[in-house]
């Protein structure tokens, strides 16, 4: 009899999206068990009903050989279940003993908490393990990896047996993540039971004693470690080609627009960087896709080139001259579009109007005197609004809007300008099948007028639809740099994008030793 | 079109605002009922004692004035999500620059002297507040916490010439020497104490609502105030606006500040501004940040006030059961508004 038996379990979000659709999933006692999926395959919503986050529409869950109902992160501690989350749950300027049994304190004559007693009851934890943090040091000095130990000694404090751990390694160093691992198998030998979700199928292969493959809400097959290749893993993952019925006419690449040289991005406390001496150009009347599973780098790209944040070395040229640390205003008044994958925080306001929404990058074009011009305003609104069909006219806040709406009101906005270089990430994320055409030829318009595109998306069926050249993104490098020839398969590609394959692993290493 | 839905919002807000007012008119009804052994005396002069003679009117209208540019300081600063609580400390330094500034020059022309006076309370105030701002956008300061706090040490500030450099030795009132007669405002409805600031706060009204709503900085402003990850995306510089709309805050409250010294006090008096920051959040939140709205605001609250004065007066209820009738109103209605102010704040 399985140790966790997960049983038709459905969750539907709002959008009548099936993230869960009649999932079975089980789990044998003292094993670690991976689960592997695309971005979106539900494995995270899955956790977090087993962790009592989110609770299933249909299904049920049986711990040990007795059904049980998980309400709550509470109930699911005192079953023994903890989880430690891909973003910790820290509080930076406790100590690290005071993190941990917050919420469940010792305490001293009924009222003061025993700080004494915590510390030494934690540190039995640590040593047991083998940790190497301070209960007394504050969390805001720790090494991320370090931050991680203490989420996992959190939950040991809190006596689970059964440990979630979400993509944990994706903010690691090889270092950290080598210890992390040792951690896991000590925890096993002592009898505990891990889920590790992951996207990297190395890491798969290393840890896990079986691994869960899901796909789109479903689970798609169930292995043993031993008995499964990576290049199996990685054609489970992705599935087979969806064809898109994407024209796109043949035309030459002119001078470059964009190019990034050795980009590199750090962030403080962080050992491993961000973007690691990125290099790519894109020309005009060109279409560079940039491939990635999330936490590789894709969304640091897109904020570095478009002036949102500071890259830490490197060069980053817009028509052969340097532009990195200017503004984005600047950016924009030099012919840069912007379609952020954060639509709804980043490309849109949403207590604002359509038509504030749709002024803001070119507000300048209607001023007179320090005033906006009101009627040429309405003009210009009600123009996008209706070259586009955006539903709910002009003068609605946005917020009120669909999905598909707001991402139109976005690329209204930005396509509507004389653009020469047009950056898009995830342009048709959660958009319907017509929605995403629209988008798709929208994009080649602005390749045709002689724009080019960074075109950033973790969608390979779109990617090898539109893109002239495909990149792939891995751990902060570039690991590949292709054109999109009619030979090149998705599985390839995934498997670039997975960490299997690495056109530029030699070089890297030896950039890396190189002083800057 | 946006002003039309600004309007539109406005009539909405004032729905609520009306079920809550009835409701506070209702406990304040019982509140003297238990109180007051002529009750009905009372209700008359709390509720309708302002408009009994024209002194009383006169009085509340100018009671409103300072109140419409407290609000409208306070409305422009949360169009652009920024928090000024200074109010009191601004409106305070705002009325010694301008007395400060006509005793300057006692000989000048008196419109251009009381010009420079009413600049000088703006620039003084602005730059009080704006300090706030540029904390906030150097450190990250809370700029809600920093102008509070700038405003208690200004006050003692300001205590010190009123009783110390500028202090009117033949006046037994704590208060700074009288500015010279040619500088003060006209008064519009003899006896009482209105006067021709009220058209300046009118004036100030109608140019922040075009401001707010028609300029291009009032459009960023709000975009600003609406979403700062947006703005900086589209290319607006986020970082001015969390000083821009400090300053200007504090230059109202400033203005406010040196009116009530031009056209009521003729002098700084001690401790006139006590109180009067909190009132302009109340106003502010009362005209749902609306500049237009800030005027009907000002006077409800100030309609509260003089009826308050009337009732205390003409019945027998003592100064305490008006303030705490009058407390009452105020109470439901920054509890309603608080409300909102928190969705403000935790969207910015």
């Amino acid at each position: 009899m399985p140790y966790l038996e997960m049983k038709g379990i459905t969750k539907l979000y709002p959008n009548h999206m099936r993230a869960n659709d009649a999932i079975d999933f089980s789990l044998e006692k003292n094993e670690i068990h991976a689960i592997v999926g695309e971005n979106g395959a539900g494995k995270s919503t899955l956790m977090k009903i087993l962790y009592g986050l989110e609770q299933a529409d249909a299904g049920s869950i049986a711990l040990a050989g007795r059904t049980v109902h998980i309400r709550g992160p509470l109930d699911a501690n005192r079953l023994g279940i903890g989880m430690v989350h891909q973003h910790f749950k820290l509080i930076p300027e406790f100590s690290v003993a005071e993190n941990i049994v917050l919420g469940i304190e010792p305490r001293k004559n009924l009222l003061f908490v025993d700080r004494n007693a915590a510390v030494q009851r934690i540190s039995e934890v640590i040593a047991s393990h083998g940790f190497s943090v301070d209960p007394r040091a504050r969390v805001m000095t720790l090494t991320v990896g370090q931050m991680q130990q203490v989420e996992i000694v959190k939950m040991l404090y809190r006596n689970v047996d059964l440990l979630i751990l979400d993509e944990p390694t994706s903010v690691l160093t090889e270092q950290e993540i080598h210890r992390l691992f040792e951690t896991l198998r000590s925890l096993r030998r002592d009898g505990a039971t891990c889920i590790i979700i992951t996207h990297k199928l190395q890491e798969v292969m290393e840890i896990s004693d079986r691994v869960t493959v899901m796909r789109k809400g479903k689970v798609i097959a169930v292995r043993r470690t031993a008995e499964v290749t990576k290049a199996e893993l990685s054609r489970l993952m992705v599935g087979r080609s969806v064809l898109f019925q994407i024209e796109r006419p043949k035309n030459a690449c002119g001078s470059a627009v964009l190019e990034l040289v050795n980009v590199t991005l750090k962030q403080r406390g962080r050992d491993r960087a961000l973007l690691d001496a990125v290099t790519l150009t894109v020309r005009s009347c060109e279409i560079v896709a940039v491939a990635g599973v999330s936490g590789n780098g894709l969304g640091e790209l897109e904020d570095v080139v478009t002036g949102l944040r500071r890259i830490t070395s490197g060069r980053i040229l817009h028509n052969g001259e340097d532009i990195a640390g200017l503004t984005p205003a600047t950016l924009r008044e030099r012919g840069f579009a912007y379609v952020p994958a954060d639509r709804l925080r980043r490309g849109s306001s949403l207590k604002s109007t359509v038509t504030e929404n749709m002024i803001v990058t070119s507000r300048h074009r209607f001023l007179r005197a320090g005033f906006l011009k009101g009627k040429k305003i309405r003009q210009f609104a009600e123009r996008l609004t209706e070259s586009f069909s955006i539903d709910g006219g002009p003068r609605v806040p946005v917020g009120t809007l669909s999905g598909g709406n707001i991402q139109k009101v976005i690329l209204a906005r930005e396509l509507a300008s004389d653009s020469n270089l047009v950056i898009v990430s995830e342009p048709t994320w959660g958009l319907d099948v017509a929605s995403s055409q629209f988008v798709y030829e929208k994009i080649l318009e602005m390749r045709k007028a002689g724009a080019g595109v960074l075109f950033i998306s973790s969608n390979l069926d779109e990617i090898l639809g539109i893109a002239d050249t495909i990149a792939v993104m891995y751990r902060g490098r570039i690991v590949a740099n292709l054109p999109n020839l009619p030979g090149l398969s998705k599985e390839r590609i995934g498997e670039y994008m997975l960490g299997l394959r690495d056109d530029f692993a030699p070089a890297g290493a030896q950039r890396k030793d190189a002083p800057a | 079109m946006k002003e039309r839905r600004s309007l539109g919002e406005l009539v909405t807000g004032f729905t609520g605002l009306a079920l809550t007012l009835l409701l506070s008119f209702g406990l304040v009804v019982v509140l003297i009922f238990v109180l007051s052994r002529t009750p009905a005396r009372t209700l008359y002069f709390f509720f309708v004692g302002a408009f009994t003679n024209s002194y009383y009117l006169g009085n509340m209208l100018n009671v409103a004035v300072p109140l419409v540019f407290t609000g409208l300081g306070i409305s422009v600063a949360f169009k652009a999500a920024v928090f000024n609580l200074g109010g009191e400390g601004q409106i305070y330094a705002g009325g010694l620059a301008a007395t400060a500034v006509c005793l300057a020059l006692p000989a000048a022309n008196g419109f251009l002297g009381g010009l420079s006076a009413l600049a000088g309370a703006a620039v003084l105030s602005g730059a009080i507040a704006g300090v706030s701002g540029l904390l906030r956008m150097k450190w990250n300061t809370d700029e809600m916490i920093s102008s509070f706090l700038l405003s208690v040490a200004v006050v003692l500030v300001v205590n010190y010439f009123i009783t110390g450099p500028l202090d009117d030795p033949k006046n037994n009132l704590q208060s700074t020497l009288a500015i010279g007669a040619h500088y003060g405002l006209s008064g519009i409805f003899p006896p009482s104490k209105l006067n021709s600031s009220a058209f300046f706060a009118l004036a100030a009204a109608l140019l922040m609502f075009f401001f707010v709503y028609k300029s291009r900085a009032g459009y960023e402003m709000r975009m600003c105030g609406q979403n700062r990850e947006f703005s900086r995306y589209g290319g607006i510089n986020v970082s001015k606006y969390l000083v821009l709309p400090m300053i200007l805050s504090g230059a109202l409250h400033g203005l406010g500040g040196g009116l009530m010294v031009l056209g009521t006090y003729r002098a700084t008096i001690e401790g006139f501004s006590f109180g009067m920051g909190w009132n302009g959040i109340a106003v502010a939140l009362i005209a749902k940040n609306n500049p237009l709205g800030v005027i009907p605001a000002a006077l409800l609250f100030a309609y509260l006030d003089a009826g308050a004065k009337a009732a205390m007066i003409n019945s027998d209820i003592t100064f305490e059961i008006a303030a705490i009738a009058q407390s009452f109103i105020f109470y439901f209605v920054t509890a309603r508004a608080l409300y909102s102010l928190t969705r403000i704040r935790s969207r910015a």
